[in-house]
């Protein structure tokens, strides 16, 4: 394997992130990251978040492209809640060097 | 001490509402939390419900007054403890544990089911604390639609000190971080029951305590009972959901004050 990462194929690296509203200018309030290498395990944390992005917009302008859209056509009703925040599916596709 | 000042006051109990726990510090002489996490220490199996035969001393936690304060403001004067307990160790150098809902997804919002988690030992960050999401306790949502959260805004490591018994809402979302030390992290679960209706209420309550002037400056920093319910959004989730939530509430305070129509 080379340590050159221009020589390696490209890979995905993936973002959860569950934003307050489906609006990509609206604060994110959960956070996962995945990185594409063998081993890799996104784990929740007892420390202090220090999260790279405020909203999805700031990812999608540090390069980060949607790929799934929170879903809206779900049904609702006016009493009910369940999972938080709207979810956006977000890539980069890199060279990693591993 | 006397039983008035151990039950929980209108502002635990708003915060409460909003947050989904509250924590007590249980006054246990210092060698029963030793004598305790030191006999958990030498287990080599896991006894589950027998825990507390195995560890007697763990009935001095659950019959503590300030056990049964908490439990008698939030579950009324007949709540039963329940016969299920597990004791629940993180190894040094054990992983995390995804976020989850205890039981499947027949929720009830009512304060009628808590969870009382006791840590017989210091916990510190890097021990593997138990992690909860305060706000989470009316979200009705299957653990596998959770697999997709790692970190969420507002979670809290239930970094304590020895002798602390943090009672949940039952639905409350939580989960574990890694132990990442050399020592193992204790945590003794008991389940709690509402066994009846409340004709009136069971905590220190005023009966104006709802009916302050709201601060509009503090909002839920305020003191307030009325501020606190009105304001509190722990997760910030958006305004559609904050009502929700509002109205969720005041319905269990409607039903703990014995409106049992509400």
């Amino acid at each position: 394997m080379s340590d050159d990462p221009g020589s390696e194929p490209l890979r995905q690296r993936l973002l959860y992130l569950q934003a307050r509203t489906p609006n990509v200018f609206s604060e994110i309030l959960g956070l996962t990251q995945i990185e594409p290498i063998r081993g890799y395990r996104a784990e929740i944390t007892a420390t202090e978040q220090n999260w790279p992005y405020e909203t999805v917009h700031e990812a999608i302008v540090d390069g980060w492209q949607i790929v799934q859209f929170p879903h809206l056509q779900a049904p609702f009703d006016d009493r009910d809640i369940d999972v938080i925040g709207y979810e956006f599916i977000l890539q980069k596709m890199e060279a990693v060097c591993e | 001490m006397s039983e008035a000042t151990n039950l929980m006051s209108d502002v635990d109990m708003a915060k409460f509402l909003v947050n989904g726990y509250h924590l007590v510090q249980l006054d246990v002489a210092e060698d029963v939390n030793d004598s305790i996490a030191l006999e958990l220490d030498g287990l080599d199996s896991n006894p589950g419900d027998a825990i507390t035969d195995v560890v007697p001393d763990l009935l001095q936690v659950l019959k503590h007054p300030k056990t049964h304060g908490a439990l008698q403001s939030l579950l009324g004067s007949d709540y039963e403890i329940q016969s299920h307990r597990h004791w629940h160790c993180r190894p040094a150098g054990m992983g995390h544990m995804q976020w989850h809902q205890d039981g499947t997804n027949n929720r009830d919002r009512r304060p009628n089911r808590l969870l009382g988690l006791y840590y017989p030992r210091d916990v510190t960050e890097d021990m593997g604390p138990t992690i909860i999401v305060p706000g989470t306790q009316f979200r009705n949502a299957p653990t596998d639609r959770m697999a997709t959260y790692t970190n969420i805004r507002g979670q809290i490591p239930l970094i304590v000190k020895a002798g602390t018994m943090a009672f949940a809402h039952y639905d409350l979302w939580h989960g574990t971080a890694a132990n990442t030390s050399d020592a193992p992290r204790h945590m003794i679960k008991f389940l709690f029951r509402r066994t009846g209706d409340n004709k009136a209420p069971t905590w220190n309550h005023e009966a104006d305590a709802l009916n302050k002037p709201r601060d509009w400056n503090l909002l839920d920093k305020a003191e307030d009972a009325g501020n606190i319910m009105s304001f509190g959004n722990p997760l910030k989730v958006s305004q559609s959901d904050h009502y929700k939530e509002r109205a969720i509430r005041q319905e269990c305070w409607n039903y703990l004050m014995g409106n049992v129509d509400s």
